[in-house]
């Protein structure tokens, strides 16, 4: 943690800086340190070092005080992480709680962060698919949104590029909507799951299951040793954070390989206030940062700054870079900044049970989850009445069952003998949300946080299209279920609020068209042309793929595109 | 330094619960009160060692550990007075006052006195109580399950019967069932 005591402009100047540390922001660090440029990563949280700083990873169910619950007067006052999927007793320490940092909800939306070094990286469900040329020209097939400024090719070999390094797990299926890309084993699919692949297979053309394709080292190669990183043990405590480096963070990855450059300086407890424009060279000179422990104000400057707060701070800080050749934010010429976000809908469950296969059982653990099935909803061509589409998880297991009815010794044995029953089977659904000029966020202009900064205003709600292809999915899915001689099939709406899917993306959507977009094809502001946005700010789209390997690709691409332009002196 | 960390691993192995979750003493013994802090419920020592006989009497001592060596009733009494609603506290804590007397109407006898089959039988009994909300059957039911529960999850348990394993390090989807 260099340069806590900086007293002199050149001190403050490097030539990149890097707002914030999760996936996208770590690998913006890993390009630019280890191409010799000397670069400042900043973080609003705290410092998270690789290992040392899992206080919970190697603990026994029974050490944690609650066994892993979060006790009642905790989750009363922490109502919207506490929906949160993987919020535990082991994992609190890296989800950021309500109240600390308040935002407005013009609509109920459940917004989970993770502030410290890594961000969410440290506890994302590590699910990795390339996007295909039917999710990159879908806007201007569907008109559902403006055409991305970019197609599959260009971005295919960063996609190879980031996938070598980090590691992803998976077979090549050979699927047009879902690229194969450069993979470790597959973790297997088990008995029941290979029996629902393949009367997909039998009895749906063009709908499969794979085995999901996860950032995890079932097979580690030379690259992610030298990483310090080894092989994937299954211990799916994953949101502990690994101390074998099994999973993909840039805590155990991006950031170490950064730091070993001698480039990098990373400074935690560093809120971005504002980009800092200079109307003179009409371009970002740097960037405004309150230190959170001395509430000192502080000016960094750099040649070049990469946005990668993660997609709704990202806004935030745009929208607050404000000067008089961007009164509205920075970049923000059009008005549209902070409009068009999406996000993901998982709303949609469905469970079964299945009598057969009763000879297996699974032992060990799958990190990987179990299957993946990719979107089969207007693909090739529009085929319903809604726009766009949903893939979709698959999981089986054999569920053991105690008998706890009696008393005494014969309740002592009976537990511990516990009974194998059917398989159980579920599915939920990831479907695609459309990008709409009414599901914005803005700054709220009365109200600011601990450091000054204005506090951020959500209004994002599903819409009739959500509603039609929760539907379908429910359809879908009990025929396919069905037709697998699945029994006692449930669906549920879960009824949870936007946002608890932590897939919020846009705002500042690329395009081609400076009226209609705000960054071009290389993510940069088309107004502000050293200003990058890699993080999920950027998406014109959300396709139904989970987002972080997209981000991933476009930050190495974006990061080797702004060197080169550095070099040619056109930044 | 050293010193220090001897001496907090000493108290840690103290208070150590169903070999594992940690809870603070009350300072005194002798006032009566539940032997570990609570926030929320007050018990007394006398409800506090009915707790510990009737979790024994659901997972007795054989030739294993049973709940009062494990301490399962410190365990429930901690997880009822951090995680259950206020709703649910109160009626735990009627329940659990109220126990004696339900049992004595039943039985004909107190807890205390009654033999290991008589108890068992009444606990059956409460068992198959159906109005959701009455006390003696709520504090049963939660006792019940929070015992179950800190048993499965305690350190004798899960590594001496159904032995929870931290690294697998494998996995297979066609294991013989």
């Amino acid at each position: 943690m260099a340069n806590l005591t900086i007293d002199s402009v050149k001190e403050r100047t490097f030539d990149v800086i890097v707002i914030g540390s999760g996936a996208s922001g770590g690998w913006a660090a890993k390009e630019f340190t280890e191409k010799g440029l000397k670069t400042l990563v900043l973080e609003r949280g705290r410092p998270v070092e690789h290992v040392k700083d899992y206080p919970t990873t190697n603990m026994f169910p029974y050490e944690f005080e609650h066994r892993n619950e979060i006790p009642r007067k905790e989750q009363e006052e922490n109502p919207i992480v506490n929906r949160c999927y993987a919020y535990h007793e082991d994992t609190r320490h890296f989800f950021v709680k309500d109240a600390e940092h308040p935002y407005v909800q013009e609509k109920p939306f459940d917004w989970i962060r993770g502030y410290q070094v890594g961000g969410k990286s440290l506890l994302w469900a590590r699910q990795t698919q390339r996007w295909s040329d039917f999710d990159f020209e879908g806007p201007a097939r569907d008109e559902f949104a403006v055409d991305w400024p970019i197609r599959y090719k260009d971005i295919a070999p960063w996609y190879s590029y980031v996938e070598r390094f980090a590691g992803i797990s998976g077979n090549k299926d050979g699927l047009a909507e879902l690229p194969d890309g450069e993979f470790l084993p597959a973790f297997p699919l088990n008995a029941a799951e290979d029996h629902f692949k393949n009367a997909l297979k039998a009895k749906f053309p063009n709908r499969y299951l794979i085995s999901a394709r996860c950032a995890h080292l079932s097979k580690p190669n030379q690259i992610h040793f030298d990483q310090g990183r080894v092989q994937c043990q299954n211990r799916v405590l994953c949101q502990r954070g690994c101390p074998f480096g099994g999973y993909f963070s840039s805590n155990a990855s991006t950031l170490p390989w950064a730091q070993k450059t001698g480039n990098l300086t990373l400074r935690p407890f560093s809120v971005v206030h504002s980009i800092i424009y200079d109307e003179g060279k009409g371009k970002a000179t740097g960037v405004k940062v309150i230190d959170t422990n001395t509430k000192e104000e502080i000016d960094f400057f750099a040649r070049v700054v990469f946005v990668n707060a993660s997609a709704l701070n990202t806004n935030l800080i745009l929208l607050n870079s404000t000067s008089n050749r961007f009164p509205q934010g920075l970049g923000n010429d059009n008005g549209l900044m902070g409009k068009y976000v999406a996000f993901h809908n998982y709303s949609a469950t469905i469970s079964a049970e299945y009598n057969g296969l009763l000879e297996y059982k699974t032992d060990g653990r799958n990190p990987a989850g179990g299957g993946y099935i990719p979107r089969f909803r207007n693909v090739f061509k529009q085929e319903t009445d809604f726009l766009r589409g949903y893939a979709a998880a698959f999981s089986a297991r054999r569920a053991e069952s105690r008998n706890s009815k009696g008393v005494g010794e014969e309740l002592k044995n009976s537990l511990v003998k516990p009974e194998l029953g059917p398989w159980q089977v579920g599915s939920h659904m990831m479907g695609e949300t459309i990008p709409k000029e009414n599901n914005y966020v803005r700054l709220d202009k009365s109200q600011k946080d601990a450091w000054g900064v204005p506090l951020i205003s959500v209004k994002v709600e599903y819409d009739e299209n959500d509603r039609q292809i929760r539907k379908d999915y429910y359809e879908q899915m009990r025929e396919m279920f069905e037709a697998a001689g699945f029994t006692n099939i449930k669906t549920r709406d879960t009824d949870r609020n936007p946002g608890l899917d932590i897939h919020e993306m846009g705002g500042v959507r690329m395009g081609h068209d400076p009226k209609t977009s705000l960054l071009n094809g290389w993510h940069q502001l088309h107004a502000c042309k050293n200003v990058f946005v890699t993080d999920g700010a950027c998406m014109t789209s959300t396709g139904t793929q989970n987002p972080t390997l997209t981000y991933m690709a476009f930050t190495a691409r974006a990061a080797d595109y702004a060197m080169n332009e550095m070099k040619k002196q056109n930044l | 330094m050293d010193k220090l960390i001897k001496r907090r691993a000493a108290i840690r192995n103290l208070l150590i619960i169903a070999g594992g979750a940690m809870v603070l003493p009350a300072c005194y013994r002798n006032s009566g009160k539940a032997s570990i802090a609570l926030q929320n419920l007050t018990i007394s020592e006398d409800e506090e060692n009915l707790l510990a006989e009737l979790t024994e009497t659901l997972i007795p001592e054989t030739t294993t550990p049973g709940a009062k060596s494990l301490k399962l009733h410190l365990f429930v009494l901690k997880m009822v007075d951090d995680c259950y609603t206020a709703d649910n506290q109160k009626l735990f804590v009627e329940g659990l006052k109220g126990f004696n007397d339900h049992f004595s109407k039943q039985a004909g006898t107190s807890f205390a006195d009654a033999s290991p089959e008589k108890r068992q039988e009444v606990l059956k009994s409460i068992q198959d109580i159906k109005q959701k909300d009455d006390p003696v059957k709520k504090f049963y039911d939660i006792t019940k399950s929070k015992t179950i529960q800190g048993y499965l999850s305690s350190k004798y348990v899960m590594t001496n019967i159904v032995k929870y394993e931290l690294v697998p390090g494998r996995y297979n989807g066609y294991f013989p069932a």
